[in-house]
């Protein structure tokens, strides 16, 4: 009866072992052959130019289509704005605001040091392109 | 004249009778079977939401213990009925072998009465469900799909591994007893 007791025991024993040891494998399994993210496709730099000349520049890569996406995937990089009508208006970046009916500031997009002609929302993302968000102010 | 009642490792709960017929089914074989069956795939609907949360491991496992090698006529009448059910596809041919695998590695095992055993041993059936399934994806599509398959579904065959540890634990014992008990008391009625 007690031999009974201790073969049990030895087989409940080498029951836990036999499990931990599984799930230790299929963590690893996992950890080392998940499907891994691929990198984006496409390498582009975004960079914020401020109201007092200074800048920050992200280096990124990615799948979005446009400017947007791509700032929503930069962690670091806060942008504020609002719709009019269907046209999105940046209203600060990284907390910097530019009031367009107090001084006439805004926030202009550049691609590859031109002016952007899509807007914010629609500036299409193309591979090796710089694009800069910049405080400007209007004046005549 | 009703011939004692008693709990048997290898025919289950089975008397005297059922022991000289063989492994022949008796018309009391064919009813439980058909309560084994009918449990498993209410079982199987009432937690159907809850992804790798099931309580067929549980039954067939328990049923193995306290009815022997009658539990793989339930496992197969339960797969033909899911097929009935939801039609045939990938997963039948996953069930047709998944489930009599999980039977046959219990009756090795049906002599050891502890709950922290079978709760042990359902886990580890839960965590292997997925390599065993892609077994079928190694037929169709190759290794590289099967080991695919397999990786994917690993973070699901950890919660499987976990809900069936839990489930049993819970519920092996007061099963167990309660099939025991329904054993004696259907030695009662063979009595009258």
């Amino acid at each position: 009866m007690k031999t009974n007791d201790t073969k049990s025991k030895n087989k409940i024993f080498l029951a836990i072992i036999l499990l931990a040891i599984l799930v230790i494998a299929a963590i690893v399994m996992y950890m080392v052959f998940k499907q891994k993210t691929s990198q984006g496709s496409k390498a582009i730099t975004v960079s914020v130019v401020y109201d007092d000349g200074s800048q920050d520049d992200y280096k990124i890569r990615t799948d979005a289509e446009y400017l947007r996406d791509v700032t929503d995937e930069i962690e670091e990089l806060e942008i504020d704005g609002h719709y009019d009508g269907t046209s999105f208006y940046i209203d600060a970046v990284n907390g910097v605001t530019a009031d367009y009916d107090a001084d006439g500031a805004y926030w202009a997009i550049y691609v590859d040091g031109e002016y952007g002609n899509y807007g914010f929302e629609k500036q299409p993302v193309a591979d090796g392109a710089a694009y800069e968000i910049r405080y400007e102010v209007w004046t005549e | 004249m009703a011939l004692p009642m008693r709990f048997d490792t290898k025919y289950g709960l089975s008397n005297m009778r059922d022991k000289k017929a063989g492994k022949k089914l008796s018309v009391r074989d064919i009813v439980l079977l058909g309560m084994m069956v009918c449990s498993l795939e209410v079982g199987k609907l009432a937690l159907a939401m809850i992804p790798n949360v099931e309580i067929v491991s549980l039954m067939i496992i328990v049923y193995t213990v306290c009815f022997g090698v009658k539990t793989i006529y339930a496992i197969i009448v339960f797969v033909l009925l899911e097929c009935v059910f939801w039609g045939v596809g990938l997963w039948t041919i996953m069930y047709l072998y998944v489930w009599p695998i999980l039977g046959i590695a219990a009756y090795f095992f049906r002599k050891i009465d502890s709950k922290w055993f079978w709760s042990v041993f359902s886990a580890i059936f839960g965590l292997l469900f997925g390599p065993l399934c892609s077994l079928t994806y190694l037929v169709m599509g190759g290794l590289k799909v099967a080991f695919g398959w397999w990786i994917a579904g690993i973070p699901w065959d950890l919660v499987h591994c976990v809900a069936n540890f839990v489930v049993m634990f819970v519920l092996y014992s007061p099963l167990v007893r309660l099939l025991r008990r329904f054993g004696r008391f259907d030695g009662e009625i063979d009595k009258m």
